[in-house]
C-alpha cells in the first residue's frame, strides 16, 4: 500500500483548511487567496498528471490500480482520468472567480476552501469503489456546493437557487442511501467488487426488493445529474447560483454524478445489464429531447446552457443503456469535452457580467466589435456543442453515437434521436451565432472593451482544447478508453 | 523528385485554407478580394496540374495517406479518380470566378472573401477525402461557411432562410452518419480491423446482406436527397437560393447541391450494390416526380432566381434518373450532368445576379426588352437558357440525352414520363426569354446598362465551357467512363 497515491487529495485539504485561516488574518487577502487555491490546485494536478504518464517522471514508486483501505478505494485508470477533469474544471473556475468574486465581497476564504473540498469530494467518488465511500464523496462534494450556490447570500435569486439545490439534493441523497441499505440488506456488503456474485445467489422472492433499490439507485442519481424526469431543479439553480459556480455545477458537479451512476451500474451490477438498460435507454431519450426542446425558446443565456447542459446529459447516459466499454469510454470523452465546451460557455456568460454587457442571447450582438475574441471563443464553443466538425463536441459525439449502432437492436433508434436531437439543438446553438455575427449592430455603435485577463486565460484554454482535441482526439480517445477499460473489462 | 509524387492534393486543400486565415487576418479591408483571388487561382492552378498528370482509367490516384486515430481507424486518406476529378476542377473553376464576379461587394469584405475560402476548403475535401471521418468534417464544414454567407449578405428574408438550409442539411448530414457507423461496424467483422478507410469499407461491403445494405442506403440515399435536393426534402433550397448572394447562390448550385450527387456514386452505389439495386425504384421515383415536379413549378414562377433555384431541383432530378439506371451510360450521364449542371446554372446565376443588379428588381413581368439595353448580358443569358434545356451542341445536351438512353435501356418506354421534362424545360425557358429580353424595354426600369468588365471575364469563361463540351465532351467523357465502370463494379443485374 502507498498512500502517496492520495497526494493530489492530501494538498487539497490542507490548503483548503489554510485558506480560511489566511482569510481571518491576512492581509490583501482577496489577491492571495485564488493564487493559493489555484497553486494547490496546480500541484495536485502535477501529481495526477505523473501517476498517470502524462509527465514521464518516476519519482513515486506506485502502480495502477492501487487499492486502499481494504478496497474501499481504487486508484485505477477511470480515477485518475476523473480526477484531472475534476482538478483541470476547478482550476479554470477558480482563475475566473479571482474576478468575478470583487475584492471587496464577504467570506471569500469560505468560497475557495468550499470549493477545493467539493472536488476532493468528486475526486473521492471517481475513486471510491465501496457504496459507503461513495457517498460520503458525493455528500462532501453536494453539500460544498450547495453552500457555494448561495453564496452571494444577499441576491434573492443566489439564496433561491441554494434554497432548492439545497432540498433536491438532500431528498436524492436518501434516496441514495435508503437504496443502499436495501442492497446492504440483499447482499450483507457494500463492496461493489462482489455485488455480481452477492446478487447472483439471491432467491427468487427478493427479486422485487432488488428492483426497488435499483429504483432508488436509479431515481437518486438522477436527480444529481438532472436527467428527466428529475431535472427540474436544474435551470433554475444554474440561473440563480454565481456562474462561475454554476461552472462548477455543470461542467465538475453534474460529471461526478455520471461518475458514480457508471461505479455502480456499469461496474457493481454489470451482470444485470438486461433489467436495467431500457430504463437508462428511455430516461436518455426523454433527458435530450425535453432539454434541447426546452432550450430552444430560452432568451436567458444562462437558462439556456443549463437546458443545453440537460440534453448532454442525456447524450451520456446512452453509455448506460449500451453499457459496452466502447461506449462507456465514448462516455468519458464526451464528458472531458463537455467539460471543456460549458466550462468555456459558462465563464463566457461570467465575464459579460462582468463586463456589464447582460446575460441574455440578445445582449451578444455586436459582440464580435466589442470583443472579438470572446465573440469567436463563444462560436467556437456553440459549434462544439451543436457537435459540428472538426471540433471537440463532433470527435465526442461521433464516438458515443457510433457505440448505440455498434450494439444493434433498439439501440439503433436511440442513435436515431440522438442525432435528431443534435440537430435540433442546432437551432438554439446557431441562434447565438448569428446574434453575435450576422445581426447588424443597430443604432448604437459597439466599441472595442477590455476584457479581464483573469477570466479571458481559461476561456482561451478551454477554447484551444476544443479546438485541439477536434483536430488531433488520438491520445484523449485513448485515454477514455483506458479509463473504460479499468470499469468494463 | 517528379511533380507527381508531391502531395498534390493536401496542397490544393491547405491554400485556401491558408487564403482563409490570412484574408480574416488582414489589416486592410479592401486588398481582401485581390488576396483571395490569388489564393483561389492556386487551386485551380493546382487542379489543372493534377488533370494533365492524371492517367485516364487509373482508378485512384496521387493517394496519401497517413494515420490519424489509431485506435478507432480514422486515417487522413485522400486521393482523385475519375469521379471526383471533374468536380475538384468544377469548385476550383467555380470559386475565382465567383470571387471575381463579386468583386464590388462593399459589406464585411473580409469576412466575405474569407468564407468564400473556407467554403472551397469544404468542398475540395468532400471530393478527395477516402476517410469517411474526414468525409464528414469536411461534408459538415461547408455548412457553417455558408450559413453566415445567406444569414450576413442575403436578401430580406436571410435569417429564415439561413437556419432552415444550416438544419435541413444538417439532419441529413446525421442521418447519412448513422449509415457510416452501421458500415464502419458492419466491416469491421469482414475485414478483422476497424477502419473508416471506404477503399477498405468497399473491399467488403458488396458482400454484406441484403437486408443490411438495403437499410444502409436508404439512409444514406436520405442524406444525399437533402443535399442534392430531391423532392419532399427539397424545400430549403428554394428559399436558400432566392436569399443568397448571388456568389452564395452559384456555389450553392454550382457546387454544392453536387456533394449529395457525388456522395450517391461514392459511396451509395459503389459500396451497397445489392442495396441500390433492391432500392432503384426509389431513386428512379425522386428524380422523376424532382425533375417533372420542379419543372412545373418553374413555369409558375415570377422571380427570376427563384426559377432558376426550382429548374435546379429538375436538372439534378437527371442525376438521380441516370444514377437508378445502373447502367455504364446512364450513370456516366449523371455524372457528366453534374459537371454540366454546376457550369450552366452558374452562368445562370450570375446572369440573374447582373439583372437584379443592373434593373433593381428580379421579377419577370416588370422586366422587359432588356436586349435593347444589355446586349452581351442578353446573349449570354440566351447561351446560358438554351444550354440549360438541352439544346444539341450545347453541353447540357450531351449528359442529358447520355441520362435518356440510359434510362431507356432500364425502363424503355417508361422514359416518356421524364421526357415530358424536355417539353416543360424548353416552354418555360423560352417563355421567359421571351418576357424578358424581346419588346419594348420598360422605361420604369431606368438607366440600364450593360455588363461590367468584372461580370464579363467570369461569364465569358463559362461560355466557353458551355460551347466546347457541347462539341467536344470527349476530355471530359474519357475521365468519367472509367469511373463509372468502377462505380458499378459491385452491381450484378
Amino acid at each position: 500500500m502507498n498512500y502517496l497515491i492520495l497526494l493530489p487529495q492530501m494538498i487539497l485539504v490542507a490548503i483548503a483548511m489554510l485558506i480560511p485561516a489566511i482569510d481571518l488574518y491576512g492581509k490583501d487577502k482577496a489577491r492571495i487567496l485564488p493564487y493559493l487555491a489555484s497553486g494547490a490546485l496546480g500541484i495536485s494536478l502535477l501529481f495526477l498528471a505523473i501517476f498517470t504518464g502524462i509527465i514521464p517522471l518516476e519519482i513515486f514508486d506506485i502502480t495502477i490500480p492501487t487499492s486502499l483501505f481494504g478496497g474501499m478505494l481504487v486508484i485505477d485508470r477511470f480515477a485518475l482520468f476523473l480526477q484531472l477533469l475534476f482538478g483541470t474544471v476547478t482550476l479554470f473556475v477558480v482563475m475566473a472567480s479571482s474576478t468575478y468574486i470583487k475584492k471587496n465581497e464577504r467570506n471569500q476564504g469560505e468560497y475557495y476552501s468550499l470549493l477545493l473540498i467539493a472536488t476532493v469530494g468528486m475526486m473521492v467518488v471517481a475513486m471510491a469503489n465501496d457504496l459507503i465511500t461513495l457517498f460520503i464523496g458525493l455528500e462532501i462534494a453536494s453539500i460544498s456546493s450547495y453552500a457555494l450556490a448561495g453564496f452571494r447570500k444577499n441576491d434573492k435569486k443566489s439564496a433561491e437557487a441554494a434554497m432548492k439545490y439545497f432540498i433536491i439534493g438532500a431528498l436524492s441523497s436518501s434516496i441514495v442511501l435508503y437504496g443502499i441499505s436495501l442492497f446492504y440488506g440483499l447482499t450483507g456488503t457494500t463492496d461493489l467488487a462482489q455485488f455480481g456474485t452477492a446478487l447472483s445467489n439471491l432467491n427468487s422472492g427478493q427479486d422485487g426488493l432488488l428492483a426497488m433499490a435499483t429504483i432508488f439507485l436509479i431515481a437518486g442519481f438522477s436527480f444529481k445529474v438532472a436527467a428527466a424526469p428529475f431535472h427540474m431543479w436544474a435551470p433554475d439553480v444554474y440561473q440563480g447560483a454565481p456562474t462561475t459556480i454554476t461552472t462548477f455545477l455543470a461542467a465538475g458537479s453534474k460529471k461526478m454524478g455520471f461518475a458514480a451512476l457508471f461505479k455502480v451500474f456499469l461496474f457493481g451490477l454489470i451482470s444485470f445489464k438486461a433489467d436495467w438498460a431500457i430504463a437508462f435507454g428511455v430516461m436518455a431519450a426523454l433527458t435530450m429531447t425535453i432539454g434541447n426542446l426546452a432550450a430552444l425558446k430560452q432568451q436567458d443565456l444562462k437558462r439556456m446552457l443549463a437546458y443545453s447542459s440537460i440534453a448532454q446529459a442525456g447524450y451520456i447516459m446512452m453509455a448506460l443503456a449500451v453499457a459496452t466499454q466502447y461506449a462507456l469510454g465514448g462516455a468519458l470523452f464526451h464528458i472531458l469535452t463537455h467539460a471543456f465546451m460549458k466550462t468555456g460557455a459558462f465563464i463566457i456568460v461570467a465575464m459579460l457580467s462582468v463586463m456589464l454587457i447582460g446575460s441574455r442571447v440578445e445582449d451578444l450582438r455586436g459582440l464580435r466589435i466589442k470583443s472579438p475574441i470572446t465573440a469567436f471563443c463563444m462560436a467556437i464553443m456553440m459549434l462544439s456543442l451543436a457537435g459540428i466538425p472538426p471540433l471537440a463536441g463532433f470527435a465526442s459525439k461521433f464516438v458515443l453515437f457510433s457505440s448505440a449502432i455498434d450494439a444493434g437492436g433498439w439501440l439503433i433508434w436511440l442513435a436515431v434521436i440522438a442525432v435528431i436531437n443534435s440537430a435540433i439543438s442546432l437551432y438554439y446553438y446557431a441562434r447565438v451565432l448569428k446574434e453575435m455575427y450576422v445581426l447588424p449592430t443597430g443604432k448604437n455603435k459597439p466599441i472595442r472593451m477590455k476584457e479581464p485577463l483573469a477570466m479571458l486565460i481559461p476561456i482561451v484554454l478551454a477554447t484551444a482544447a476544443v479546438i485541439i482535441i477536434g483536430l488531433y482526439p488520438a491520445p484523449f480517445v485513448d485515454a477514455a478508453m483506458d479509463a473504460a477499460r479499468a470499469l468494463i473489462p | 523528385m517528379a511533380i507527381a509524387d508531391l502531395p498534390l492534393l493536401t496542397i490544393t486543400l491547405l491554400i485556401p485554407v491558408i487564403g482563409t486565415l490570412f484574408v480574416f487576418f488582414m489589416k486592410n479591408e479592401d486588398n481582401a478580394k485581390k488576396l483571395a483571388l490569388i489564393f483561389s487561382l492556386i487551386p485551380l492552378g493546382m487542379s489543372i496540374l493534377i488533370w494533365s498528370l492524371f492517367e485516364i482509367g487509373g482508378g485512384y490516384q496521387f493517394m496519401e495517406s497517413h494515420t490519424w486515430i489509431e485506435s478507432i481507424g480514422i486515417s487522413y486518406t485522400v486521393a482523385i479518380d475519375g469521379l471526383s476529378l471533374p468536380m475538384l476542377f468544377l469548385t476550383t473553376l467555380l470559386i475565382p470566378l465567383s470571387i471575381v464576379f463579386a468583386w464590388d461587394t462593399k459589406k464585411r469584405q473580409k469576412e466575405f472573401f474569407g468564407l468564400l475560402l473556407m467554403i472551397e476548403v469544404g468542398l475540395i475535401g468532400v471530393f478527395v477525402s477516402l476517410d469517411f471521418f474526414l468525409f464528414y468534417i469536411f461534408w459538415e464544414l461547408v455548412l457553417i461557411p455558408m450559413y453566415f454567407f445567406i444569414g450576413i449578405w442575403g436578401g430580406p428574408r436571410k435569417h429564415y432562410a439561413a437556419i432552415k438550409f444550416f438544419i435541413f442539411t444538417h439532419v441529413g448530414s446525421v442521418i447519412m452518419l448513422l449509415a457510416i457507423f452501421a458500415l464502419y461496424f458492419e466491416s469491421a467483422d469482414m475485414l478483422g480491423y476497424a477502419t473508416f478507410n471506404m477503399m477498405d469499407i468497399a473491399t467488403v461491403s458488396p458482400n454484406f446482406s441484403v437486408a443490411f445494405q438495403g437499410a444502409a442506403f436508404l439512409a444514406l440515399l436520405f442524406g444525399f436527397a437533402v443535399k442534392m435536393p430531391a423532392v419532399p426534402v427539397h424545400t430549403w433550397l428554394p428559399d436558400a437560393h432566392v436569399e443568397a448572394p448571388t456568389a452564395g447562390s452559384v456555389i450553392l448550385a454550382g457546387v454544392m447541391l453536387k456533394m449529395g450527387g457525388y456522395g450517391l456514386f461514392r459511396v451509395g452505389i459503389t459500396m451497397l450494390p445489392d442495396g441500390a439495386l433492391e432500392y432503384y425504384w426509389v431513386m428512379a421515383a425522386l428524380g422523376v416526380v424532382g425533375m417533372i415536379y420542379g419543372a412545373l413549378i418553374c413555369l409558375a414562377q415570377v422571380d427570376l432566381k427563384k426559377m432558376i433555384a426550382y429548374s435546379s431541383i429538375s436538372h439534378m432530378g437527371f442525376v438521380l434518373l441516370g444514377a437508378s439506371t445502373l447502367n455504364l451510360i446512364g450513370v456516366a450521364g449523371g455524372i457528366y450532368q453534374m459537371f454540366s449542371h454546376g457550369i450552366v446554372t452558374a452562368v445562370l446565376f450570375m446572369m440573374c445576379g447582373v439583372i437584379h443588379h443592373k434593373t433593381g428588381t428580379r421579377d419577370i413581368p416588370k422586366l422587359q426588352g432588356l436586349i435593347t439595353k444589355m446586349p452581351q448580358a442578353s446573349f449570354i443569358l440566351i447561351v446560358g437558357f438554351l444550354a440549360s434545356l438541352g439544346l444539341p451542341g450545347l453541353n447540357g445536351f450531351v449528359s442529358e440525352l447520355m441520362v435518356f438512353v440510359g434510362a431507356y435501356e432500364a425502363y424503355s418506354i417508361l422514359i416518356v414520363v421524364p421526357l415530358i421534362t424536355l417539353a416543360i424545360g424548353a416552354a418555360y425557358y423560352i417563355w421567359t426569354m421571351q418576357r424578358i429580353l424581346m419588346g419594348d424595354f420598360n422605361k420604369k426600369l431606368g438607366n440600364v446598362t450593360d455588363l461590367e468588365k468584372y461580370e464579363l471575364i467570369p461569364l465569358a469563361i463559362l461560355v466557353v465551357f458551355i460551347v466546347f463540351l457541347g462539341f467536344y465532351p470527349n476530355p471530359l467523357l474519357d475521365v468519367i467512363y472509367p469511373a463509372a465502370e468502377a462505380v458499378l463494379g459491385g452491381v450484378v443485374i
